[in-house]
């Protein structure tokens, strides 16, 4: 049983490690796809949602299949309770990624709008949450998540940012205020990204410190080490 | 409500030269269910027998340290073993009723303790056959052998004859472990019932069992306890390693 136990929750983990790598590809290709006003792009993103999709089924079975047959106590339960939690994060932000996705053919002649808001400047501080969120999954590296904690922090304060960037623009110009609805309902996307990167890193500290932390307002819980 | 039933203080048992307890000090909530669970050989059996002074019939038995019941050392000169047994129940694990009728099973011990009359024998072995969740299989069976009974309601008819001296404390020695599912699953729910009014400690090596039941649970390695802790932080957040091992299947 025990055997067993080990080789199902090692399979469960490459699952998510490899759901964590298609994902944030998506979310890759779909900023490129947004800053290069690449249709093709797009279109890859949205018909390999599917592919997301089958993955966050098979890992949503083979938690079930490991609960009805194995019984987890202590670390293997929090690990699969947290590989759900973290499943289901990671398919919302490949639905996102395809949101963005869509957005690409109505903003695909506003690149130079979209630096001018800093939206290229949100994708990459987005960008490397994901991925901090992710690699902290892969480590088991509990201070890392704290660290994504208080990184999502500053893209809140960015987003307030392009927030007013958008609304001075659509005063200033008129006409740019249907690309500047789309801007703002792209960063509101960005930014959702960046939630669920720090949902992914509250079930990582979850899963290694059984400290549950989401809600939490304390900030003793997410302190990083000096 | 809720204090400690039992305490043990630096509880040392040895076999001859054979130490199976060491220094085991544990308080035992009142009206609560305590598992003790560990490795085959780790002493829990040990323990839960010298909370009604079992191991006083076994040759080279030295015990140290202080067993309390209601803060009364019982190992005291001055206790009578029959009364302490009469307040403190066991079950084991295989079902031994006597060879006898399912009411002179349960009727056996009110009679030894002078009730001699039919009326008042019959409403202990009803309300007792009631308490043990068997009263409606065996009613009709009373005066039949009790061996001739199924294992899950032998062991039931074992725990009404446990309760019919009506006793505060009761031990389980895997009480369920040579029953299916069923019989199981209606001992569990029996226990449920009795730690209303009894406090029960159990020894099971079934770890599913022990989460589902227990409202703390005691973690015993090589006659130490390693942890002890409130079963729902025990089976979610265990503190120490060997613990997490072992409730895990890691070894054991």
């Amino acid at each position: 049983m025990l055997h067993y136990l080990e080789e199902e929750l090692e399979k469960l983990k490459e699952k998510i490690i490899k759901m964590g790598s298609l994902v944030e590809e998506q979310i890759d290709f779909s900023f490129k796809a947004l800053f290069d006003g690449n249709l093709e792009l797009a279109q890859t993103v949205i018909n390999r949602d599917d592919e997301v999709d089958k993955f966050d089924i098979r890992i949503d079975k083979h938690c079930q299949r490991i609960f009805a047959l194995t019984q987890p106590v202590a670390f293997d339960l929090r690990l699969i309770m947290s590989s759900l939690m973290i499943n289901s994060d990671l398919e919302r932000m490949g639905d996102i990624s395809v949101n963005i996705a869509e957005r690409v053919k109505v903003l695909q002649d506003q690149t130079e709008l979209l630096m001018k808001m800093r939206v290229n400047e949100m994708a990459m501080k987005v960008r490397k949450i994901v991925k901090m969120s992710i690699d902290c999954f892969v480590n088991g590296d509990a201070e890392l998540a704290k660290n994504v904690i208080n990184f999502d922090e500053e893209i809140d304060n960015l987003d307030r940012t392009i927030f007013g960037l958008l609304t001075e623009e659509m005063k200033l110009n008129s006409e740019l205020i249907v690309p500047c609805c789309h801007i703002l309902a792209l960063v509101r996307n960005i930014e959702r990204l960046s939630d669920h990167s720090t949902n992914i890193a509250e079930d990582v500290i979850f899963l290694i410190d059984a400290k549950m932390v989401k809600h939490s307002k304390d900030p003793d819980n997410l302190k990083p080490k000096d | 409500m809720n204090e400690e039933k039992i305490s043990t203080t630096n509880l040392s048992l040895y076999y001859g030269t054979n130490q199976a307890l060491k220094n085991v000090s544990i308080d035992i909530t009142e009206k609560k269910i305590t598992a003790l669970i560990g490795p085959s050989g780790c002493g829990k059996s040990t323990f839960l027998r010298t909370l009604n002074r079992l191991n006083d019939t076994i040759d080279n038995v030295r015990i140290e340290g202080k067993v309390r019941i209601d803060g009364i050392d019982i190992y005291d000169k001055r206790v009578d073993v029959v009364s302490l047994r009469r307040r403190v129940g066991m079950i084991f694990q295989k079902s031994n009723p006597f060879p006898k009728s399912v009411y002179e099973n349960i009727a056996y011990g009110p009679r030894i303790n002078g009730i001699t009359s039919k009326k008042e024998l019959d409403v202990i072995v009803e309300s007792n056959c009631i308490r043990a969740a068997i009263w409606d299989e065996v009613k009709d069976r009373l005066n039949e052998s009790a061996t001739g009974l199924s294992g899950g309601q032998q062991q039931r008819v074992c725990i009404a004859r446990a309760l019919a001296v009506d006793p505060e404390i009761l031990l389980m020695d895997e009480p369920a472990s040579a029953l299916d599912p069923i019989s199981t699953a209606k001992i569990e729910e029996l226990m449920f019932d009795l730690k209303k009014n009894l406090t029960i400690v159990i020894v099971t090596h079934n770890m599913q069992q022990a989460a589902r039941v227990s409202d703390k649970c005691a973690f015993f390695l090589s006659g130490e306890i390693v942890e002890y802790s409130k079963t729902s932080s025990m089976f979610t957040t265990p503190e120490k390693t060997e613990t997490q091992n072992y409730i895990s299947g890691r070894f054991g």
